[in-house]
């Protein structure tokens, strides 16, 4: 029998390893952030979500070189700047320099049909003349020698025009031609990774890559890169929460074997104990990951957190032994309690399935199948591997103790009414905010590192990130044609400090109707080869030395125009890219800004348009989408309330039962709620999680109490089970508040608070009902 | 006559050097000497001429005006033959107005290398010795009488602007200051009494050095 038991437990064993182990090679681990966030309704919605997790800005890293210097920052900024271009890790790389070959050999022609030079003047022998007076000016001033690789293509510098124009309106302060902070002791660079910004895999090996580079670059200097960005923090998270993981999963092992030592004094109970537990996680990952193409990292992490409760039922089986009876006889007697408990929890769940949230989806998935399984272990598993029982768990000191302690206690009838009244008067009464609306705070990124972030955004001179216009039409040239016309209200803006500068497509890449009218304006070679020669004479340039000039104009005036096509593989294909953009069948273009002092003015261009241009707040449309989500989740949360209720009244065949189970686990939720509301915390979706956690847990307190009945010892059994399961879970979620990621933190609080509130209240409300 | 009138400074100053030369072959001058001759004190103002040669153009450009010193990194350059052009540096700032324009301002910050070049230049005219052996090997040619003293730059992004720089004087006064960049043009500075020289409008460099010695 014993030897049986024993093969029974290692063939189990090895079943859990070896589903593991194919799960693990099957599953697809997504760090894709919008798995947590609700499905957008509007277009609005829409572009937000795309824009955080795969629009050019989530591809983006800071960095910044702080610990020389300014000029050998500056030398080791150029240097690794040149080392990233080369690497096809990184799509662009800026620090600030002013490099010709923005404009690669092969667009140079097209500098005419992109400088608005030609839309007042004409390149005859007037306005050649005036251009080459200013340039022996400018060759005869103490810089003159800077213009002399360029002079001969390039009389009219128009090369320059094209590229003050696409100057950002704010940016960075230049230091030794590179960018620097305000305080000019960091160099910044902005690099922008191949890989997909929420992707840690590939975001670890661009950082990677990045780092090796500095290195290389740096020498023996003791210069310091400091690398920001969403890629960046979905690495530190990563890394953080695998060694938070790690230390948790060593501190709870720790735990639960002295706790189940001490409690069971069986080490065969330790090890039983922790069957259901693995049978849980096995199973509810394998669910997920067969009814899932890709589960959330997050997803997995809640799923085992929340799996959690299946400790409860082991706990109960081994509590409820009594010295000579048989465990399987145990196991039938409990199994109606334990089978409510199950029950109850996975079909709340189910209300998870429908919110809307696919993440939540998927949590609810890996615990239905993962706390059916731990259910069905204890009842038919454990009971074949137990020996028979030794003692009576009831009559040891601690349930003793509680039970006398508890017993004395008056009668208190008012006990929950108060509860309940002082509960709601906190959670009414005070005037502290709410709900979190920031979507930023789901991206369980502690505050520092964001802080870090937005610093370098600023001192890079980003714009704006509240507001943008969104403009659609059916093809991109259509759709330039209505930002030109765009800008010139823009302009309008600009002077009547609406806004302090803007940022469009058009600005880069103009209409095919303007370049093919400014083609129009170009001379012919004759005609220009006479006047160049009209407006030189008496001039002291060399004869031939604008043929290069001769050579591009000509050329320029055959070129078909720039498309948002044509300009793919430049570096300008990105700055384009990411305000232009081909969406649902359409074309849309977003137009940012920098300092927008009246919004309303903004506002009141968009409704004006009749509809043409749209005003985004992104601002606003996160806090909607937030708000949104938390709706789903709360609707989610009061079907499930009610899905529970009726489990439970049915199970129990009556409403006074019902009751007495379930109102401790309400007012503890309540009572939690008001101690985090009194507390000043703002509640986001973790919270609510937790919550929801802590309300199974307490679901689980009030049967095994509520279910002992009027026998002194059975409730004494229950008192013991109800007592180990509570310090198991405080033990667990102590572990998890103390983290240093805010997100576990406030899971870990929360759960702890829900727990001993529901052990408290549990013993006071549920108490033994005298015979 | 106008020609003879012309070339008789530099006859003589021919005939002085070669003077000089027999004189004190196994005597160079003294750096700190020299560096005493070129000290002015702050405010000082000198009419200049400046030949420009470069590779693009086919004679030089000259343009003269007035050079103003008005204490460590504070010069101004006034360029009123055969435009007018002004050009005020102070600290970090500098400020360009050509013609009747508008006044064009920039930051020496951007270009740090333009700065060490400007901060050479008031320490030749503050005598700062120290400073300018920071930045530059100074070498010494000629005699007391006519000499010539030679900056090098250290830095490499200096001399990715400027190869060389050679002040040449004649006893107690500087008269051309010669500049050299890395794309072969030339920039030739006369000063004090040789900004007084005419200059032919198509000057070799050949006539031009005759001129500085």
């Amino acid at each position: 029998m014993r030897g049986s038991a024993r093969l029974t437990a290692l063939l189990w064993l090895a079943l859990l390893a070896g589903a593991g182990l194919i799960i693990h090679h099957s599953l697809r681990i997504s760090g894709d952030l919008r798995l947590f966030m609700p499905t957008p309704r509007d277009a609005v919605g829409r572009l937000l979500l795309q824009e955080v997790s795969e629009g050019p800005a989530a591809k983006l890293l800071l960095l910044s070189i702080q610990g020389a210097a300014p000029e050998a920052l500056a030398a080791t900024s150029q240097k690794l700047a040149a080392a990233l271009r080369a690497d096809p890790a990184f799509g662009f790389v800026s620090n600030g320099e002013q490099r010709l070959d923005m404009v690669p050999d092969a667009l140079l022609p097209y500098r005419y049909l992109l400088s608005p030079t030609l839309d007042t003047n004409h390149l005859d022998a007037s306005y050649l003349r005036e251009q080459l007076q200013e340039r022996e000016q400018d060759l005869a001033s103490p810089a003159g020698t800077l213009l002399t690789p360029l002079l001969p293509r390039d009389p009219t510098l128009e090369l320059l025009k094209v590229l003050e124009s696409w100057e950002p309106a704010h940016q960075a302060q230049q230091l030794f031609d590179v960018w620097f902070n305000p305080a000019g002791n960091a160099a910044l660079l902005i690099v922008q990774t191949r890989g997909a910004g929420f992707d840690p895999a590939g975001q670890q090996l661009a950082i990677a890559t990045l780092r090796r580079r500095f290195d290389a670059v740096r020498g023996t200097s003791a210069m310091q890169l400091t690398v920001t960005g969403p890629g960046a923090f979905a690495v530190i998270m990563q890394g953080r929460s695998e060694a938070d993981a790690r230390v948790a999963a060593v501190c709870d092992s720790v735990g639960m074997v002295l706790l189940m030592l001490l409690a069971y004094r069986s080490p065969r109970r330790v090890f039983l104990g922790a069957l259901p537990l693995a049978t849980a996680g096995v199973c509810g990952l394998g669910a997920v990951a067969a009814l899932f193409s890709t589960v959330h990292g997050i997803t997995i992490a809640f799923g085992f957190t929340l799996t959690g409760v299946a400790l409860d039922y082991p706990i109960y089986l081994f509590s409820n032994e009594q010295p000579g009876v048989r465990p399987l006889v145990v196991a039938r007697t409990v199994w109606p309690t334990l089978a409510t408990a199950v029950a109850a929890v996975c079909i709340a769940y189910l209300a998870f399935l429908f919110s809307g949230v696919l993440g939540l989806a998927q949590l609810a998935t890996f615990n239905i199948a993962g706390l059916a399984a731990a259910g069905l272990c204890a009842r038919y598993l454990l009971p074949r591997l137990l020996p028979v029982g030794t003692r009576d768990h009831g009559t040891g000191l601690l349930p003793s103790a509680l039970v006398n302690v508890v017993g004395r206690l008056p009668p208190m009838p008012w006990l929950a009414p108060a509860i309940a009244v002082i509960g709601l008067g906190v959670v009414i009464g005070l005037r502290t905010p709410w709900w979190d609306n920031d979507l930023g705070h789901l991206t369980p990124v502690p505050e520092p590192l964001l802080r870090q972030y937005e610093t370098l955004q600023q001192d890079l001179g980003s714009p704006d990130v509240r507001y943008l216009l969104a403009l659609r039409a059916p093809t991109p040239d259509a759709l330039l044609t209505r930002e030109e016309a765009l800008s010139k209200q823009l302009d309008g803006l600009i002077g009547r400090h609406v806004i302090g500068g803007y940022d469009l497509a058009s600005r880069y890449l103009p209409s095919a109707a303007v370049q093919r009218r400014r083609q129009a304006a170009l001379p012919d070679a004759a005609t220009l080869k006479a006047d160049l020669a009209k407006a030189a004479s008496g001039m002291a340039f060399r004869a031939d030395l604008f043929g290069p000039f001769l050579a591009d104009v000509a050329r320029a005036r055959t070129l078909p125009p720039l498309t948002v096509q044509t300009v793919a593989g430049t570096p300008l294909a990105l700055t384009v890219g990411a305000l232009l953009q081909e969406r649902d069948g359409g074309w849309t273009g977003l137009v940012t800004f920098t300092d927008v002092r009246q919004p309303r003015a903004l506002a009141a261009l968009a409704t004006g348009s009749a509809g043409a241009i749209e005003l985004l707040d992104l601002k606003q449309a996160a806090e909607d989408l937030v708000a949104n989500q938390r709706q789903r989740i709360l609707g989610s949360m009061a079907v499930a309330f009610v899905l529970l209720v009726v489990v439970v009244a049915v199970t129990c065949r009556s409403l006074r039962r019902m009751v007495r189970v379930v109102t401790p686990m309400a007012l503890s939720a309540l009572t939690t709620l008001a101690i985090l509301h009194a507390a000043g915390v703002a509640l986001n979706l973790f919270h609510l999680i937790a919550l929801v956690l802590a309300a199974g847990l307490g679901l689980d307190y009030g049967l095994f109490l509520e279910r002992a009945g009027r026998e002194p010892a059975a409730h004494r059994r229950a008192v013991h089970a109800v007592t180990i399961c509570a310090t198991a879970a405080c033990v667990v979620f102590a572990v998890l508040g103390s983290s240093t990621l805010p997100v576990l933190r406030s899971i870990g609080i929360t759960v702890v608070l829900g727990v001993a509130s529901n052990f408290v209240l549990a013993q006071l409300l549920i108490r033994r009902q005298s015979p | 006559m106008s020609s003879v009138r012309r070339m008789a400074p530099i006859l003589a100053a021919g005939a002085a050097g070669a003077l000089a030369v027999v004189a004190s072959a196994a005597d160079p001058p003294d750096i700190g000497v020299l560096l005493q001759h070129l000290a002015r004190a702050a405010p000082a103002t000198t009419p200049f001429v400046e030949v420009h040669f470069s590779p693009l153009l086919s004679r030089p450009l000259i343009v003269s005006g007035e050079l103003t010193y008005s204490g460590p990194d504070a010069l101004g350059r006034t360029v009123d033959k055969p435009y007018s052009e002004h050009t005020e540096i102070k600290g970090d700032q500098v400020s360009v107005v050509r013609g009747n324009g508008k006044p064009r301002t920039f930051s020496l910050q951007r270009a740090p290398e333009l700065k060490t070049l400007l901060s050479s230049f008031t320490a030749l005219l503050g005598g700062n010795r120290e400073q300018l052996e920071q930045d530059f090997t100074l070498s010494v040619s000629g005699d007391d009488a006519h000499w010539g003293l030679g900056l090098t730059p250290r830095d490499k992004r200096i001399s990715e602007r400027v190869t060389r720089i050679t002040v040449t004087g004649e006893g107690g006064s500087p008269r051309c200051m010669t500049t050299d960049a890395p794309d072969g043009s030339v920039t030739v500075m006369l000063m004090e009494a040789a900004a007084q020289s005419d200059l032919p409008r198509d000057i070799d460099r050949a006539a031009l050095a005759k001129v500085c010695r």
